[in-house]
């Protein structure tokens, strides 16, 4: 599971299609190729997105499209350490309550506008602050953003907020044109479906149901990019032909799985085919199970914690997820292991005689074995978004009843269940599946928060978990600027968090990109399917 | 004149029939819990209650359920089908930009359906007593028992990734910009097995239903006069039994044609075909109810369309029927 340019296998074969040919053939067999110019690539993006008002909605499938033609202020190298994009520098105060960008300049929009710091200003302040959907978190502590000249902004912070500077990629917050929005309704807006942006990619043509055709910007502001003349998202909506069409060579490129796990394995046969799960560092996500203690039973840790033990994890990574992803420790992903924010020095459910612990704490919590074995029954809610989460449900019936809890499995499609859940709180287990975004703020505070118990809005806190010393932590963590100190917030709120289980945590979750051999430099940072393809080429 | 009348007079009776199904619809899909905010917040991963509030606002869905309908009716009612508010654009343009390509698998696969049904129904009905009934019975019950997205898939699987004959999906290919009779070709190597599975059952049933009715006529008087006169077998088949023979078979195609409309959901999923039928159920399950009830209007009118069609096609079979 690497990238192209590094299988073993394909340097072996290079080396011995070089080898008859001599040493000069063999050197230039390794030199890295040389980017060819033109070409369509054809990428798969699934499902279809519902609009393209990447501003105001963040569906996850509408970013591989919106990211190549917004931009943001920054992109990320591998380590998620900020680079430049249409801020070239930047300067944090010491107090963390201001920012100050230096922008590109000769930088103009898809329509002939010239980009400068009054399009920052106003795209944050008067687009994302009012209709992201993440403001209301992420921007919270913005209060202005100053342009005292065209080439600089700055930004103010009522109090510090470290997360920023992680979420000024175009995934994120993304920056629109002024001329274009000034004096309309931003939520009617006319570009919400043709949008106007800075990047490499113009937006050309959605044929709906069908595709939407990106061109080269001709007048991109880095010199010689893009390589591709032109990028089309095809939306198929049936797994097994999305399949077929990467099969048959019809498409180069399909991220975010929109290849189902299952078929990854018959792709890796392929010969013009290879497969990567690079490019999601910084999109965490779990699946985990969400459990109402509003319920009985459900209400005593010890049968939270019981439930937690009786899973075998491993299994669904191997069975359900294919071998993709790793088991979840936590309510944190790994992949905030690199910020110092993970860890996995918190009770640990996967010990080998996990099985009589789950029994024993059953059995202390009052919930005897009926005369036949079943001590209480409850309903899981089946995710409707794919079809593994029913294989997931399926799983869990099995594994709970080893322990004696008689589990109905439960599918409804998604508004509906939504609303069961998040709205009517009329369940006792839900297998939902959490983004974490780009920092605990985002993950963390909107499901263990007791201010987030909040009826009628999806993915907060439904499992009614309220917990004073969690509420002051997470606080804390919101405005610390140390990292050291920071890290040890977050890690003492892991601790607490397991040891109470409100949530049972599965899987962290792995996605994995197909693309056809032909295709290079697609995957060039951690934010992969959701930065521009600026870089990318085809061989002819 | 009385052609006319007929028709005008199934126009009037067709207008309180889509009125009906537009108002029933209305009420029918409130009835549906969860609503188009809580899927859109549900699919951002994220929502806060201020935003959900603000779509809400948005959709009008704050609105009482009354007013909801009262501006639903005031705006059909200057045939306008308001704004999907889901997908940014209005109703109209979206579901334009679905009925050609429904209409042409839809039309495309009705006619392979009823010419190649009808003829192998024939040729099986005349064929009694030799390998060409049993053959064709066979073949007919196979694919009236196979179900059309397993066929797409299995078609994909060995028309385009093994012989790579033909493309595994889509309206035509993307970003080769053909223009003229390349694109008709384009459109229709796109075309060929969507337009098989979909016609491949309705085949088989005109078949089967083509063979019992011929066998029936055969043995009706006229026919045996027919053939008293002389009249060589081709004739008398194609002279008088294959119209009074195809009656039955034409009232089974007005039934269906409007299962072509909603049936081919599957059948578009399979191959990304753009048309109605995945378009209506995107919509019903994001709960965009402006654009349900855009396409349900639609649909209605489609269908009585169809149904007119075929009356026509009936009386002029059968004259005796127009009243």
């Amino acid at each position: 599971m690497t990238d192209a340019h590094f299988t073993p296998a394909m340097i072996s074969r290079r080396a011995a299609l070089a080898l008859p040919l001599g040493l000069a053939t063999l050197r230039a067999a390794h030199a890295a190729p040389e980017p060819a110019r033109g070409g369509t690539m054809v990428m798969i993006v699934h499902p279809e997105p519902s609009t393209l008002a990447h501003y105001a909605v963040s569906a996850g499938n509408i970013p591989m499209i919106a990211t190549q033609v917004y931009e943001g202020l920054l992109t990320y190298d591998w380590d998620s350490k900020p680079q430049p994009n249409l801020a070239k520098s930047w300067d944090v105060a010491a107090d963390g309550k201001s920012i100050t960008f230096k922008l590109q300049t000769g930088v103009t929009f898809h329509n002939g506008a010239a980009f400068t710091s009054a399009d920052v200003q106003y795209s944050f302040m008067e687009i994302l602050k009012k209709f992201h959907p993440t403001a209301p978190v992420v921007l919270a502590e913005l209060t202005a953003v100053e342009t005292p000249d065209a080439e600089t902004a700055i930004f103010r912070l009522a109090n510090p907020a470290p997360y920023i500077m992680k979420a000024l990629a175009a995934r994120d917050l993304p920056i629109m044109c002024k001329s274009v929005f000034e004096g309309t309704d931003v939520m009617t807006n006319p570009t919400a479906n043709k949008p106007i942006g800075t990047g490499p990619f113009k937006f050309v043509q959605w044929e709906r149901g069908q595709f939407v055709r990106l061109d080269r910007n001709d007048k991109y502001w880095k010199p010689g990019l893009p390589y591709l003349n032109r990028i089309v998202a095809r939306f198929i909506p049936d797994a097994a032909t999305r399949s077929a069409a990467m099969e048959t060579g019809e498409a180069h490129f399909a991220g975010y799985s929109a290849v189902n796990y299952a078929d990854v394995a018959r792709m890796k046969t392929n010969p013009i085919l290879d497969t990567t799960t690079k490019g999601y560092e910084m999109t965490p996500a779990l699946s985990v199970l969400e459990l109402n203690s509003h319920q009985p039973h459900l209400d005593k840790k010890e049968v939270r914690q019981a439930i937690a033990y009786a899973i075998d994890r491993t299994f669904i990574r191997d069975n359900v997820m294919f071998g993709f992803g790793q088991p979840a420790t936590g309510p944190l992903s790994r992949l905030f292991t690199a910020s110092g924010l993970y860890t996995d020095a918190v009770r640990r459910f996967d010990v080998p005689d996990r099985l009589e612990i789950a029994n024993k704490l059953l059995d202390g919590a009052g919930a005897p074995r009926g005369a036949d074995g079943v001590r209480f029954a409850l309903h899981l809610e089946v995710n409707s978004f794919g079809e593994q989460w029913l294989r997931q449900a399926e799983y869990l019936k099995q594994a709970l009843a080893q322990v004696g809890i008689a589990v109905t499995l439960r599918s409804e499609d998604t508004a509906t269940w939504l609303r069961r859940v998040y709205t009517d709180y009329d369940y006792d287990i839900s297998e939902p599946f959490l983004s974490q975004g780009i920092d605990p703020v985002v993950g963390l505070n909107r499901q263990y928060l007791s201010s987030q118990i909040r009826k009628g809005v999806t993915f907060v806190n439904n499992s009614f978990y309220s917990n004073p010393e969690i509420d002051r932590l997470l606080g804390e963590g919101r405005t610390e600027i140390d990292p050291v100190k920071r890290g040890a917030i977050y890690q003492k709120v892991q601790q607490i968090l397991v040891e109470d289980s409100p949530l049972i945590w599965l899987v962290d979750v792995q996605y994995v990109s197909i693309f056809n051999r032909k295709l290079h430099n697609h995957t060039t940072g951690p934010l992969g399917t959701y930065q521009a393809f600026e870089t990318a080429w085809l061989e002819k | 004149m009385r052609l006319l009348r007929y028709l005008g007079h199934r126009l009037l009776l067709a207008v309180p029939v889509i009125l009906g199904i537009v108002v029933l619809n209305f009420f029918l899909i409130h009835l549906a819990p969860g609503d188009a905010a809580s899927v859109l917040a549900g699919e951002s991963g994220a929502a806060t209650p201020e935003y959900m509030a603000l779509l809400r606002h948005k959709f009008g869905l704050d609105q009482p359920l009354s007013t909801q309908f009262y501006v639903y009716l005031l705006n059909m009612a200057h045939f306008d089908l308001g704004y999907s508010f889901r997908n940014d654009s209005p109703v109209v343009g979206l579901i334009l930009d679905r009925l050609g390509p429904t209409l042409l698998l839809m039309l495309t696969a009705f006619v392979v359906a009823l010419i190649c049904g009808t003829l192998l129904g024939l040729v099986a009905a005349t064929g009694r007593r030799t390998w060409r009934d049993p053959v064709i019975s066979v073949i007919s019950l196979i694919a009236y028992a196979t179900p059309g997205f397993w066929l797409g898939l299995m078609m994909i699987v060995v028309f385009a990734i093994r012989l790579a004959w033909l493309p595994t999906s889509g309206l035509d290919t993307v970003g080769a910009d053909n223009e003229g009779w390349d694109e008709v070709v384009d459109i229709a190597r796109h075309m060929v097995m969507p337009a098989l599975s979909l016609s491949l059952f309705y085949l088989a049933v005109y078949a089967r239903v083509m063979r019992a009715s011929v066998l029936e006529q055969t043995g009706m008087d006229y026919v045996v006069t027919a053939r008293a006169k002389g009249q060589t077998e081709i004739r008398v088949m194609l002279g008088h039994v294959l119209r009074n023979a195809l009656l039955p078979v034409v009232t089974m195609a007005g039934v269906q044609a409007g299962n072509l409309i909603g049936g081919s959901i599957v059948v578009e999923t399979v191959f990304g075909w753009p048309g109605i039928g995945t378009l209506a159920f995107n919509a019903l399950q994001s709960r965009d109810l402006n654009l349900l009830l855009g396409i349900f209007f639609v649909s209605a009118c489609l269908v009585v369309v169809v149904n007119l069609v075929v009356d026509l096609i009936y009386v002029s079979l059968d004259p005796r029927i127009e009243r």
